[in-house]
């Protein structure tokens, strides 16, 4: 939520006289009173259903149980950090194919981003978990997670880094070519510095989804956070307050990381290029 | 396994699959958008509570992994005596998520057309409907056509949840499990479901871009 966000939205209305003012308050009365009573039958529920009972939630109060956590949660750090450093590198190399003069290597990179980019990272998963070990090549647990979500990254990185070359002014390439600079010189030099600060906030904003990604671990049985959580459920038996929490934790780190790109967004005065404001062709 | 043989053997199954994979995709979108406009019209109301409820929704909506929403739909819920069917969860997950990101889709369109023409267009004497309705939804709409054509294509991705479920018939990704533990799978069952999904969202690109020339506002 930026600064012109709130403006756009209160220029929409004039100063309200004293009769909206009035119908302004009531609508704040009334939506006030549904949403307290929306979060009381959410507690009802609960409390109907016994699961405010101290045995579901106690256990959150011991270190251990936290310790076991975090150390999923490390897990899905050191995944989601490797997918994203691999998704980096395949990405620039992606777009560099993308924009290539040669027709040629420009069609195949196109197909393989709009490949990466138009299948789901659970199918990617699943031909890590279930082909490549059919072909004799073993690989970690680790690995069939990190590969595949760095590929489906990789695609939408391509697109990213495509989007900051397109940001690059054209004035400055030709600037560089008639100074005797080479087109490769110019991309290393000239453009692609630039283009990487422009999307550093979009960078960082597309961990989001790598990190909701490695939330499948527990089809290749790596330990992260939620398969972490699965662990606490069978010993302490109390699965909707688990399943509650470690959803409260995913959204306060993706949403850390959120507020992060638009922070550095605002400080270098950028904009974040997100996975739903790209040409998708 | 050759090619041939996997479609005379999975043919009628990838068929399906891909219809169910089609069919949960566009019921996800029609509940997405049909909410993300709920949530928009709170997020942009003059009544304060609504506006944060608005914000909160997205933000906790937009930040949850789908799996673990759908995970609380299909094993938290019922211990809540909430029950709901297996394809169900799949589409309230998605409906859920996509919504998000529609109403930011929404909420940026709404940016983009600046102060400036609202105060304008209430200088000449037009009263709020009539802004909204000749002004704002028209330009926000239009600069909503890309967003939410990837939003399509998200939506359709994020249906490979239904993976994670028993489901009869299989969608596309759980159809390429179902091969493998029943026939030497190999890359070529994941290939052709891969096609299914990669050709749906071309095609989906192709159709959106077409819209999206035709209407968009040149600035």
């Amino acid at each position: 939520m930026s600064a012109d966000t709130i403006s756009m939205r209160d220029a929409l209305y004039e100063a309200p006289g004293p009769k909206t003012r009035r119908r302004i308050v009531i609508g704040t009365v009334i939506a006030s009173i549904a949403l307290v009573a929306l979060v009381a039958a959410v507690a009802w529920r609960f409390y109907i259903t016994g699961q405010f009972a101290p045995q579901y939630w106690e256990f959150f109060t011991k270190w251990s149980t936290w310790n076991y956590l975090l150390s999923g949660l490390l897990g899905t750090f050191e995944v989601a950090l490797t997918a994203g450093a691999i998704a980096l590198v395949l990405g620039v190399v992606f777009m560099l194919g993308r924009i290539s003069k040669n027709k040629v290597v420009s069609t195949i990179f196109r197909i393989v981003i709009d490949f990466f980019r138009g299948v789901p990272s659970l199918l990617l998963i699943y031909f890590f978990f279930l082909v490549i070990p059919a072909y004799g090549i073993k690989m970690s647990s680790f690995w069939m997670l990190a590969l595949p979500i760095s590929l489906t990254a990789s695609g939408v990185l391509a697109e990213v880094f495509r989007a900051g070359v397109n940001a690059v002014p054209a004035g400055q390439r030709e600037a560089a070519l008639s100074i005797g600079m080479s087109e490769g010189k110019v991309m290393r030099k000239i453009i692609l510095p630039q283009a990487v600060r422009f999307v550093i906030p979009s960078l960082i904003s597309q961990l989001v989804v790598v990190v909701k990604d490695t939330t499948v671990a527990y089809v290749v049985s790596y330990p992260d956070m939620l398969q972490n959580a699965r662990v606490l459920i069978t010993n302490y038996d109390a699965l909707v307050s688990t399943y509650f929490v470690v959803a409260i934790i995913y959204i306060l780190i993706n949403f850390a990381i959120n507020q992060a790109s638009i922070y550095v967004a605002r400080r270098s005065g950028t904009r974040v290029i997100s996975r739903n404001q790209e040409d998708p062709v | 396994m050759g090619l041939q043989e996997l479609l005379s053997t999975y043919g009628g199954m990838y068929g399906q699959a891909l219809l169910v994979t089609w069919r949960m995709t566009v019921v996800s979108y029609l509940g997405a958008m049909a909410l993300a406009l709920i949530v928009t019209v709170a997020r942009v109301s003059p009544i304060a509570p609504l506006r944060k409820l608005g914000d909160f929704y997205v933000q906790v909506f937009r930040n949850i992994p789908g799996v673990s929403l759908l995970i609380i739909c299909v094993y938290a819920l019922p211990n809540l005596r909430v029950v709901l069917d297996y394809e169900a969860c799949v589409i309230v997950t998605t409906v859920l998520v996509a919504s998000a990101f529609g109403s930011e889709n929404f909420m940026s369109g709404i940016n983009t057309i600046g102060v400036g023409q609202i105060e304008a267009a209430r200088s000449i004497g037009l009263s709020f409907g009539q802004i909204l309705r000749h002004v704002v939804i028209p330009q926000a709409l239009r600069s909503a056509v890309l967003p939410m054509t990837n939003l399509l294509i998200a939506v359709m991705l994020t249906t490979a949840l239904a993976s994670q479920v028993p489901l009869d018939p299989p969608e596309l990704t759980g159809l390429v499990s179902y091969i493998n533990t029943r026939s030497v799978g190999g890359i070529l069952p994941f290939f052709v479901s891969a096609v299914g999904y990669a050709g749906t969202a071309f095609l989906i690109g192709i159709v959106g871009n077409r819209i999206d020339k035709k209407v968009r506002i040149l600035r």
